[in-house]
């Protein structure tokens, strides 16, 4: 059972209006000390609480008291020095002394703790060794008892010097002292542990709550962007498919001839116009991709050939920069289980994205080669020993002799629309959407992609996909 | 604070705030030490490791006979450590003054700092302000090497609003000092609010002379008081509301 005091608040505790001997000692180790307390002086004695509680009694029947209590005036006179001891007024030095008509006295002391009167201590009765009269009040209270037994009950009274009462009194009160500070150090000390865990859990409930706030906002707040880009790349596609299809007729010369100049300036609003028109369609697969409404139509797909397509669409454009376009694929290459179009995707953008970064005279290699990648994601690195199933995967390096990506950088240039370098000078135009497409769509092939130095300068671009799908079990 | 009317007794709270190790229950030790018998109850200290403080310390101070008001000092000590935040908040709940002891070197001016801002959010989660509560600094450890000197602390004290004092806690330099000038401080701002030297008939200065008297240093409060560097001893009453 919790002690009282357990329900008591750190301020009741400390600052000392709260705290009652029952709160600070164990009524049994009480009971005991009293009890040795007693075997050891003879002197009776019980504790009471401030509230008249009696906690601790030791005392034999006194054999006086049992025969006084077989006449009713006896029995008054026993009632009346009972209460009048228990509720005796204390002087200012928390003592006071009631000697009994009928011969025998009591001492009463306060027991104090920290300044306050937290109870009683009743030390009797007893009677003065010089005491060997029998007092006539005694031998007066009923002529029914028999006075040669008072005589001898009186004569076996606990003895004891009323100044020796007072120093044991004393002593009893000191060794109380230690014992209720000590027990109010262990009270306290509970006391406090309790509050200071409460106390922790209730602060890290709170930003718990936070946090859950922050992150439901967030995750909202992504929602929100993904339909705004859908709903905006949908709207600005539509009237530009007119500017294109106009520009292109009137390029035609569906609308009639046009100058040399004429058709100069038309076939450049077209040509800007298609470039706006991947843009959007750029932003239109990420916030599909984000959104996962983009489905990828796999199939067996024959990687020579892809790669092979990508080059050739690639190389006007490494032309022009002066740049070499190399395909190397090993030979005897599995088919894998993949999109074509969106696989397509992923390495021209890479490619485009390597020719971009590449000084004139520089090369841009793809390659593939099979590989094996670990069943087990790195996320449940458990049971490698059971997991560590190897599955075949194709590893597509796409390596550039350019200006390379800083080691810092490499995390970061896949999230949507970052630039290695955002200045506004910045020599290479882009709109940072590409990687961020090439990594949504990487991932939906169960691929990884990652970004390696390449010797003695640029990067490489390691694309790994496994070649058949994921089963489960 | 606690007022009991029966007993025409007063309970105030002081709390020594500090960052770990700046020698907060070092202060409370030399207290208990300097008081008079009678004066001071036993020190208690909760749950030490490596003596270091763990819950709190405290030491309670009592001085009867002044006027027809008893006045009871419950000092409490916080953990310095930065991981007992929330001990160090329930601590400082009901403070009605504040000791803040900083270590004076200077490669523990970064602890000084966050302790402070500690102190004050944790009486912003009480709803309080550094503004109203009573509140003087000890730089601490002055006897050790490379402490910030007297005279930058003199400048910057010079600029603050809180009574500063300079300390050697183990040797008992300065201790007493700094706790009659938390006490004075408090009591003016205790008497602002409850009005007691009129209700009680209190006189704060015999008041005052009475604690320096049982804490062993018999100079006149003034004496005492002119111990601090900068600061505002004499701007009693925090502003009203």
């Amino acid at each position: 059972m919790l002690p009282p005091a357990a329900a008591k608040t750190f301020d009741e505790l400390t600052l000392g209006h709260g705290v009652s001997l029952e709160d600070l000692i164990d009524r049994d180790a009480l009971g005991e000390m009293v009890k040795s307390f007693y075997d050891l002086f003879g002197v009776p004695l019980r504790i009471f609480s401030e509230e008249g509680k009696l906690l601790g009694d030791a005392a034999d029947q006194i054999p006086l008291y049992t025969f006084l209590n077989t006449v009713k005036a006896g029995r008054n006179v026993l009632a009346e020095v009972a209460s009048k001891v228990k509720n005796l007024a204390l002087g200012e030095d928390g003592m006071a002394s009631y000697p009994c008509a009928t011969g025998e006295h009591y001492r009463v002391a306060a027991i104090q703790y920290d300044g306050k009167r937290i109870g009683r201590m009743i030390l009797g009765p007893f009677v003065t060794p010089a005491q060997v009269e029998t007092p006539a009040a005694l031998l007066a209270l009923d002529p029914a008892l028999d006075a040669a037994r008072l005589h001898e009950l009186f004569r076996a009274m606990p003895r004891a010097e009323d100044d020796s009462v007072v120093k044991l009194s004393r002593h009893l009160g000191r060794t109380l002292d230690l014992l209720l500070f000590s027990g109010h150090r262990a009270l306290l000390t509970s006391n406090m542990h309790l509050a200071s865990v409460r106390e922790s859990f209730r602060e890290l409930s709170d930003k718990n709550d936070k946090l859950q706030t922050a992150f439901d906002r967030l995750k909202e707040l992504d929602r929100l962007k993904s339909n705004f880009l859908a709903t905006v790349s949908h709207e600005l596609r539509t009237p530009l498919t007119s500017i294109i299809g106009y520009s292109e007729m009137l390029v035609e010369g569906l609308a009639g001839e046009m100058t040399g100049e004429q058709r100069e300036f038309v076939q450049t609003i077209r040509d800007k116009g298609e470039q706006l028109l991947q843009l959007i369609k750029g932003l239109l697969d990420l916030s599909k991709l984000e959104s996962g409404t983009m489905s990828l139509r796999k199939s067996q797909t024959e990687i020579l050939g892809l790669l092979r397509d990508v080059s050739q669409t690639m190389a006007p454009t490494a032309r022009k920069k002066e740049v070499e376009l190399q395909v190397d694929v090993e030979n005897g290459l599995p088919l894998i289980w993949a999109d074509a179009e969106r696989l397509r995707q992923v390495f021209l953008n890479l490619t485009e994205n390597a020719i971009k970064f590449t000084p004139a005279q520089g090369k841009v290699t793809l390659s593939a080669r099979l590989t094996a990648i670990d069943a087990a994601r790195p996320e449940d690195a458990g049971g490698v020993v059971i997991l560590s199933a190897r599955r075949t995967a194709i590893e597509f390096r796409v390596a550039d002799t350019g200006i390379g990506i800083p080691e810092s950088e490499r995390g970061r240039v896949f999230d949507a629309f970052y630039q290695v370098d955002s200045s506004s000078t910045r020599e290479v135009g882009g709109t940072g959407l590409g990687l961020s497409i090439v990594r949504r769509l990487i991932d939906g092939h169960d691929g990884t992609v990652r970004i390696i130095d390449n010797t003695p300068k640029g990067a490489v671009f390691i694309v790994t996909i496994p070649v058949r799908r994921a089963t489960i079990g | 604070m606690q007022l009991d009317f029966v007993n025409r007794e007063l309970t105030i709270k002081l709390v020594y705030y500090g960052p770990a190790l700046s020698g907060k229950t070092t202060n409370l030790q030399a207290l208990h030490k300097a008081a008079a018998p009678g004066a001071s109850g036993r020190l208690m200290t909760l749950e030490t490791k490596d003596d270091r403080t763990l819950f709190f310390d405290l030491l309670p101070l009592t001085f009867r006979n002044q006027g027809s008001l008893a006045v009871r000092l419950k000092v409490f000590t916080v953990p310095g450590q930065v991981i007992h935040a929330s001990t160090r908040r329930l601590v400082v709940q009901g403070a009605d003054g504040i000791a803040f002891i900083a270590d004076s070197r200077a490669a523990e001016t970064q602890h000084n700092t966050e302790s402070f801002m500690d102190l004050r959010e944790n009486l912003k989660q009480h709803g309080l302000t550094l503004r109203q509560m009573p509140l003087i600094i000890q730089f601490n450890k002055r006897d050790m090497p490379d402490v910030r000197s007297d005279a930058e602390i003199a400048d910057l004290a010079s600029k603050g609003r809180e009574p500063v004092y300079l300390a050697v806690a183990t040797r008992g330099v300065g201790v007493v000092e700094s706790m009659i000038g938390l006490l004075h401080l408090t009591w003016s701002a205790l008497d602002a609010e409850h009005d007691l030297n009129k209700k009680f008939g209190f006189d704060p200065k015999a008041f005052l002379a009475q604690v320096a008297q049982k804490l062993g240093n018999p100079k006149p409060i003034p004496e005492i008081l002119q111990a601090c560097v900068g600061g505002a001893l004499d701007v009693l009453r925090p502003e009203a509301g």
